[in-house]
């Protein structure tokens, strides 16, 4: 072994070297360091407190905000359901027309109907139009005998269906009114422009005025209630009758007739309902049979 | 001297060496978490923020709180018992409340062995790091994941006291069962407060997190009682106890809640509600939406159920000879997949509601819901689907003479078709009505071919039937595989002599807030002529008073029922689906595999003997306080006496059977060639 030039001459020298204030100092303070850490943890707790400081600036992940953001996720997703149906629910309470309440529920949303806004509804069509829709004593016995708890109102592609409810969920009668259908009855009302030739179901059952009339005044007088339901129908209408013809079908116990006004050269045709009883009375008549 | 210098220069050398280690290592990692320190999750403060998930609650039709999802009952430590915190402390972590986030000394032991025990992982996370895990990070084990989760868990240590940090721990982990949080977990296993457990309770519990299945005490017993001598040794070893009341606690075996361990079990229900739920709503809104749900189950009737299931399979395992007492936990699981399974759903006919469900014999055993989810064959169960068709196809009715005789039918491509009775002999002229009471199946096979299959398999659609159906002249004979749910829909169908009611399993769904999400309302959907259908029920009922479900009578059950039992060719199956005015049962039973169900005697098990006694035992009980209810006769239905064997009016002494005719029909007019 080569002896250096800075390496100690004797034993003395490198126990003094070892051991000088300095290398002592140095070894003291690195036990103390790491023995002062397994003691007091400062070492954790000068992360920790630093992690601490940094802890807003820090992003929000992990399975804990993930939840949290499940959770808004959920909140979301409920209150778009429960929005779209408030706002389906306002939009049907200010139906003023059965059309208005089809145009409120789009395809597979619902609200529930309540009792009185169905009967606000219904009673804005003229009886014989209304009938078209629910024969009126079936509908006091829904409405008024406490038959009916609620009325379940669901939009479908073509209109809405509306479900008459009683306290256990059961669907004691369903109405399906189509766009087209609560078009036609709510136009009821009013003559549409026309021929009755044009319509096919009057096909073989037309007559001239005269004939109907001159039939119709043979009947009995309750029978001719029964056959003009609703009259004020037909003097609202400006021109006079030309023609009348008698639907091809009945429907719920009743029968369309079909009036074909003229006025100032036009024609135009309104529907009304007729019992069908007394509708097929006043066939034979015209037919030239005895009733 | 040289030797003296050489081991002052190593020394030397070691020493600086250990220093530039050292000093390398620090400044190493202090790079590392200044890395990764922006890129850790924020904490939430306070950390019992963890709590704020909203239970989704699910109710029973009569009003009792059935589950809750994501429940978890928050307590302080004061409401928790001494023992139980005591026993996760010394299991889990014995220095908790000397460390300061991580155990030194367990890091270094564990990083030692993980890198020089050759294969070996050693986990050192004290109960500090499992919450920073189980808060933030997945269960990927990767030295990045422990480094991030070590970081986290000396935040929560500055942050919050111990007191805090163990409260949010014990609230938070899994008990299995599902069950979070002590509490919760209190109240599953044993039906009583976290703050009540006695130490041979609370140690059982703290056995629990480290496997909740594996240890699941409802499931595994003995199992997770080995695991608490465990934690009962490690809480001697850390002296919170003595070995004297360790030993003591050893000798309790904790009763578990029963109650609990019931719903459990009726989760087949659950189940198959949650998955109906997550299909509409979407996980989050199931599982963290808070919402209410209002189901179908009626609980009473699902404890009958669940009960007759249980005494049936026993009933059967005895028939079958095979060991049912065999409570060794390592053998009990090979022998659950050797006994036969069983599953029953029941019905309200005048609605579809799903009254009562139990998909298997076990859920803890087997999850699979065989009451939705199976597709077996149906055997002769199916007939009267083929009944009702012909009867509508071919102008034919119950009092309707036909030839039990040998049928061979071509199968274009394929063996002829020649169907053999049950009893394996033939008894010549007898009408419809007797042909299903005995399960005739030469006759359905010669209704078939004159209605065709697809008459039959358009039916049963109808009536609800959703399993695919082969459009195969042995499908009348039951051949096509069906649920259990199938047949009480399709059978409900004749119940309500043509209504149909689709099945469902929840009323009403609101949110947190009352606010109504869903609302289930029942339409009435005709879907089969009614006077058919009452002619079709009326054979039903011979089958339960005189045919091949007259066990059901022997066995007490005497009100007005319909059904059909059904077995298969190789008695792999066997069933009962029947009714009576008000709700429709149907029972199955069988192995999972292909496996025949027979008898010590070698005889195999029918529908009569297998599926009709659970039936019967389950609809006493279910009927039990109902008022009685016959069966609705349709105005165009009468009753004429005939001579089964000539299908004509009886002469004198020759037997009598009434059949019911709609109007317009009548007796002695041979109409089937």
């Amino acid at each position: 072994m080569i002896q250096k030039w800075y390496d100690p001459f004797s034993v003395g020298e490198w126990v003094r070297r070892t051991f000088s204030f300095l290398n002592l100092g140095f070894l003291i303070f690195t036990v103390a360091f790491g023995a002062s850490e397994f003691r007091f943890d400062w070492c954790e707790k000068l992360l920790g407190t630093y992690l601490l400081s940094i802890n807003d600036l820090r992003p929000e992940t992990g399975a804990l905000w993930e939840l949290g953001q499940k959770t808004s996720n959920a909140n979301n997703s409920l209150n778009k359901i429960i929005t779209q149906r408030e706002d389906s629910k306002r939009s049907v309470q200010g139906a003023d027309s059965f059309s208005k309440l089809v145009e409120s529920l789009g395809s597979g949303e619902w609200v529930t109907l309540e009792k009185e806004q169905f009967k606000r509804l219904y009673l804005t069509l003229s009886p014989g139009i209304g009938r078209q829709l629910i024969d009126p004593s079936y509908l006091v016995w829904l409405l008024n005998a406490d038959t009916t708890d609620r009325i379940f109102c669901e939009g479908m592609t073509e209109g809405i269906s509306l479900y008459f409810i009683d306290s256990q969920n059961q669907v004691v009668h369903q109405i399906d009114l189509k766009k087209k259908t609560i078009a036609e009855i709510e136009s009821g009302n009013a003559a549409a422009p026309g021929g009755l030739s044009q319509m096919e179901a009057f096909s073989n059952r037309i007559y001239p005025s005269g004939q109907f009339f001159d039939a119709m005044v043979k009947l009995p007088p309750e029978m001719i209630s029964e056959l003009m339901v609703d009259p004020a129908l037909l003097l609202k209408q400006e021109g006079s009758i030309q023609r009348v013809g008698i639907w091809n079908e009945a429907d719920g116990g009743y029968i369309k007739l079909g009036f074909e006004f003229e006025y100032r050269g036009e024609t135009s045709v309104l529907i009304i309902q007729a019992r069908e009883w007394a509708v097929w009375q006043l066939s034979l008549l015209l037919k030239g049979q005895t009733p | 001297m040289k030797m003296f210098l050489r081991l002052i220069s190593f020394i030397r050398l070691v020493f600086f060496f250990s220093l530039v280690v050292g000093a390398t290592g620090i400044l190493f990692a202090g790079f590392l978490i200044f890395h990764v320190a922006g890129d850790l999750p924020k904490l939430p403060s306070p950390l019992s923020r963890i709590i704020e998930t909203p239970q989704s609650l699910i109710y029973a039709s009569t009003g009792q709180l059935l589950w809750g999802l994501g429940e978890r009952k928050v307590v302080p430590l004061e409401m928790v018992s001494k023992d139980f915190i005591n026993a996760i402390v010394a299991t889990e972590d014995h220095l908790f409340f000397e460390h300061h986030g991580v155990n030194k000394l367990r890091t270094l032991k564990g990083l030692y062995v993980t890198l020089f025990g050759a294969g070996r992982v050693q986990g050192a996370s004290t109960i500090t790091q499992q919450l920073a895990k189980n808060l933030f990070f997945s269960f990927e084990q990767t030295w990045t994941r422990k480094f991030k989760e070590m970081l986290v868990a000396l935040q929560i240590e500055t942050a919050n006291t111990k007191e805090e940090i163990l409260s949010a721990y014990i609230n938070q982990i899994h008990f299995g069962a599902g069950a979070q949080g002590i509490e919760k977990a209190s109240q599953t296993f044993f039906g009583k407060p976290a703050l009540e457990l006695n130490l041979a309770e609370a140690a059982l519990l703290a056995g629990l997190p480290k496997a909740p299945t594996n240890y699941n005490p409802f499931r595994y017993y003995e199992r997770a009682l080995k695991r608490r001598d465990i934690v009962l040794e490690r809480m001697v070893a850390t002296g919170f106890i003595s070995s004297i009341e360790a030993q003591q606690a050893a000798a309790i075996k904790p009763t578990l809640h029963q109650k609990r361990l019931d719903a459990r079990s009726g989760s087949y229900f659950l189940d198959a509600l949650i998955k109906e739920l997550i299909h509409t709503y979407g996980e989050d809104v199931v599982f963290h939406g808070g919402i209410r749900v209002y189901s179908t189950i009626d609980t009473r009737l699902q404890s009958f159920a669940q009960e007759a299931m249980k005494q049936g399979l026993e009933n059967l395992d005895a028939l079958m000879g095979i060991d049912s007492n065999n409570s060794d936990p390592s053998e009990k699981n090979q022998t659950e997949k050797d006994r036969p399974q069983g599953a029953l759903i029941a019905i309200d006919t005048g609605s579809g509601a799903i009254k009562a469900m139990v998909g298997g014999r076990d859920y803890y055993t087997s999850e699979f819901n065989r009451a939705m989810d199976s597709q077996r064959q149906a055997g002769s169960g199916f007939k009267p689907f083929l009944y009702y068709a012909a009867f509508q196809k071919l102008g034919v009715h119950p009092g309707t003479l036909m030839t039990d005789k040998p049928v061979s039918l071509e199968i274009p491509g394929a063996k002829d078709w020649e169907p053999r009775n049950f009893e394996k002999h033939f008894t010549g002229n007898m009408i419809l009505k007797t042909a299903l009471t005995q399960s005739v199946n030469t006759i359905a096979a010669q209704l078939v071919t004159l209605t065709g299959p697809e008459a039959v398999t358009a039916l049963a659609h109808a009536c609800g039937v959703n399993s695919p159906l082969e459009n195969v002249y042995s499908v009348a004979l039951g051949t096509s595989p069906v649920s259990p749910l199938d047949m009480a829909t399709g059978f409900s169908v004749f119940a309500n002599l043509g209504i149909k009611h689709d099945p469902f399993l929840f009323w009403r769904v609101e949110d947190a807030f009352g606010r109504v999400l869903f609302e289930r309302i029942v339409q009435n959907k005709r879907v089969l002529d009614p006077a058919l259908a009452f002619q079709v029920v009326d054979m039903m009922k011979a089958v339960v008073d005189t045919g091949s479900g007259r066990s059901i009578r022997h066995l007490g059950f005497d009100r007005a029922a319909a059904g059909k039992t059904g077995t298969t060719d190789n008695y792999n199956d066997a069933w009962f689906t029947g009714f009576t005015p008000s709700l429709c049962t149907s029972v199955w039973t069988g192995f999972d595999k292909k496996k025949k169900l027979k008898g010590v005697d070698g005889v195999g098990i029918t529908g009569g003997r297998g599926a009709a006694p659970i039936w019967a035992d389950f609809m006493i009980n279910a009927m039990r306080g109902e008022p009685e209810r016959e069966f609705i006769i349709p105005d165009n239905i009468r009753f004429e006496a005939v001579d089964p064997s000539t299908g004509c009016s009886p002469e004198a002494g020759s037997p009598i059977l009434s059949v019911p005719l709609k109007t317009g029909q009548v007796i002695c007019k041979k109409v089937i060639p």
